[in-house]
């Protein structure tokens, strides 16, 4: 047993981190950002194709290096579309062994494209061939629905024909509803496929949730420290500490749920590994709006206004928390994995 | 990075699985029920469990360990109370580490095989009636006199005091100095004029710690642990590591408290609230937050990397869960537990509210997280 990132994972993380800082946030201000700044590097470190699929059939990379890229871009708000529009549906496509001309493009982010969710973006989309929901899917440019099979599952691919863009709370992701066209292919996948699919991805949302957590309260304890009141700085009484001190018990109690998981999605049974995303999912996103509430009140009346990144923090966090399950959906199915219908 | 045993690790667990197997002795709940059973029980036990090589895995060699990663240690917490075998012994590792880091040879030589065979049981002398959280404003004084030490003052929450043969014991021995810097560590036999020791009776009404007097209680001039002065950081960085959840099984336990509420829960007839299921999946999950938290500090630990300071994350999950558990226990037997039908339920349940205070308060701990991880100003 050893929970440690590997010495090439730890290079992973700081190459992303670097790129983050250079791609992320500054302001609330996304008016005047180009949306579109980095993405070309972020292609060329590989972040939409970490799950791509070798001669072997093998991920180029596991679950962790998501996990990993996940946090270090969420800690940034950096606001470009590599897990909805990226990871996400190659793995999708992968699962379902769809031909390198479809994966591929995706991979080296030529293309984008979106998962047909919910409404509320819970689950899969009921009846994707009337269209669905997509989360940060920006330019997405087709979409992959899940249709019941006599066998499990028919994954299909759509052309996208319209995408109406709700205004929703995160400002940093584009989350749309999607009307597609016919059905360009098909492919079948079994549970397993799908339930290996829904443990990466809520990995990867979870993994985003522990970043945008790691980064917003790293930004306010500094805060804290140059904030001087009373001929202190705030950070030094007690009450402000304790906040933060819980604040950091939730995000490395959510931070080593999330990992796991990460590790589980290539090396677990499918029902453990599932249930170990449910664990990060659950226990990240009731954390979620705890440490970034507690990350506003540490920055006082500066933190609640519209220029500052507190909200967009809190935003991108609660709206990553609803993607493939709140906190009560996860509770519920990890219930159920555990009593069964008693 | 992996979770699972590596080969020597899971041949270990199989090993430990079959041993326990044949080796717990039947009725042993019963027997340390009693107060005057439970101490030679225990002995017999450690006695029993370094036969059987099972005592200092993670010792070095050279002093009588099996020279293993602390990984081994935490798999033999996880396996004794899978089996619900008795508790090991609990601070074997912890006091060898200070003596063999601390100890001169011939310390080494004389107690650290004690330590081993369990022969000497040791009790742990810091807190104080006046220093609580503020162990280092400790009182207890050591003044030298020819060849000995003349120990005065009172200790608290000395657990097992009463059955010990032995105490690590911290004392002032230079008042003008800054007070971390006064402290030093003597070896203190409990055999000797003096010393007595009193039962606590803690809230549900166990006598389950101690305080111990000293009256002029003479201890040779070569009990001292590490040099005058010292006795600080020796209790810092020894207990810094093998105090953690991890270190004392808590989590097994946890996870097996967790499993019989479930059954209460479905045979009570309560899995039909709509509030019992997520809360008990809330248990869980927390539960999985501390164990996968004390698993990365102990591959921290193995890679030569000393979780200090952050070892006070896993100690306030540890608290967390454990009340949060209570709670939820308390909650599913309803006014049972008030009304003397379920009295282990009740002292379970009181015993939940120390784990808040007892190894640093839950205060001191957010204050070291604050100060010492997330670097905040002091006041």
């Amino acid at each position: 047993m050893l929970a440690l990132l590997t010495d090439e994972q730890r290079m992973l993380r700081d190459v992303v981190r670097g790129a983050a800082a250079e791609m992320g946030l500054s302001s609330a201000d996304l008016a005047g950002a180009d949306r579109g700044r980095g993405w070309a590097e972020l292609s060329a470190i590989g972040v939409p194709g970490l799950r791509l699929r070798g001669a072997t059939g093998a991920p180029a990379a596991s679950g962790v290096e998501v996990m990993i890229a996940a946090e270090e871009l969420g800690s940034r708000l950096v606001p470009l579309p590599y897990l909805g529009a990226a990871i996400l549906p190659v793995e999708l496509l992968a699962l379902a062994g769809a031909p390198a001309r479809v994966v591929g493009p995706l991979a080296d982010g030529s293309t984008r494209a979106s998962v047909l969710l919910s409404a509320d973006l819970g689950t899969f989309a009921a009846r994707p061939d009337e269209g669905g929901f997509g989360w940060d899917c920006a330019d997405a440019g087709f979409a992959l629905g899940l249709v019941p099979a006599a066998a499990g599952w028919t994954l299909a691919r759509y052309g996208v024909t319209e995408v109406e863009p709700l205004e929703a709370a995160d400002l940093t992701r584009t989350v749309a509803g999607i009307a597609v066209g016919e059905r360009l292919e098909e492919y079948p996948l079994d549970q397993d496929g799908v339930d290996r699919w829904l443990a990466l991805a809520l990995t990867a949302a979870s993994a985003d949730i522990v970043g945008a957590m790691r980064g917003a309260l790293a930004g306010a304890v500094d805060y804290s420290k140059d904030r001087v009141q009373f001929g202190v700085p705030v950070g030094s009484f007690q009450a402000v500490q304790h906040m933060c001190a819980e604040a950091l018990v939730r995000v490395e109690g959510a931070a080593s749920t999330v990992k796991y998981a990460a590790w589980g999605v290539d090396e677990l049974a499918v029902p453990e590994a599932l249930l170990a995303a449910r664990t990060g999912k659950a226990y990240a996103s009731a954390a979620a709006r705890d440490v970034l509430e507690t990350v506003m009140q540490v920055y006082g009346g500066i933190g609640q206004t519209w220029e500052h990144l507190a909200h967009v923090y809190l935003r991108r966090a609660m709206l990553s928390a609803q993607v493939l399950g709140d906190e009560r959906h996860q509770l519920a199915e990890i219930s159920h994995a555990r009593l069964g219908g008693r | 990075m992996d979770y699972r045993d590596t080969a020597q690790e899971a041949a270990f667990r199989a090993e430990l699985r079959a041993w326990f197997g044949q080796n717990i002795p039947p009725g042993w709940r019963d027997v340390i029920e009693d107060p005057a059973g439970r101490t030679e029980f225990r002995k017999q036990w450690h006695r029993t469990l370094h036969k059987a090589g099972y005592v200092a895995m993670s010792w070095p060699v050279e002093y009588g360990g099996r020279g293993l990663s602390p990984i081994f240690d935490a798999i033999l917490g996880e396996e004794t109370a899978r089996a619900d075998a008795p508790p090991l012994p609990g601070n074997v590792n912890f006091l060898g580490r200070a003596m063999w880091t601390h100890g001169t040879e011939e310390q080494k030589k004389r107690f650290l095989p004690m330590l081993l065979t369990g022969d000497a049981v040791w009790c742990q002398g810091f807190s104080e009636p006046e220093a609580g959280s503020d162990i280092a404003g400790l009182r207890t004084r050591a003044v030298l006199e020819g060849d000995e030490w003349v120990v005065n003052g009172q200790k608290m929450w000395t657990s097992g005091a009463h059955a010990a043969d032995w105490c690590l014991l911290l004392v002032r021995t230079d008042p003008d100095k800054p007070k971390h810097k006064g402290i030093s560590c003597l070896l203190t036999p409990m055999n000797v004029p003096g010393i007595e020791a009193r039962p606590i009776y803690l809230a549900n009404g166990e006598p389950e710690t101690s305080e111990v007097f000293f009256d002029n209680v003479r201890i040779p001039r070569e009990n001292m642990l590490g040099h005058r002065g010292g006795g600080w950081s020796i209790a810092m960085t020894t207990l810094a590591y093998e105090r953690g959840p991890g270190d004392t099984g808590f989590v097994p336990k946890y996870q097996a408290t967790l499993r019989r509420l479930e059954e209460l829960a479905a045979e009570r007839g309560r899995l039909a609230d709509p509030a019992v299921r997520p809360a008990l999946a809330t248990a869980y999950i927390k539960g999985e937050a501390l164990r996968l938290t004390v698993l990365e500090q102990l591959s921290l630990r193995v890679s030569g990397q000393l979780a200090g300071e952050e070892g006070s994350i896993a100690k306030l999950l540890w608290a967390d869960a454990e009340q949060s558990i209570q709670h939820l226990a308390i909650e599913l037997l309803g006014p049972d537990v008030w009304l003397g039908r379920a009295p282990q339920r009740l002292s379970a349940y009181l015993s939940s509210r120390p784990v808040s205070v007892y190894g640093g308060s839950s205060q001191i701990q957010k204050n070291i997280l604050a100060q010492r991880v997330l670097r905040m100003p002091r006041a």
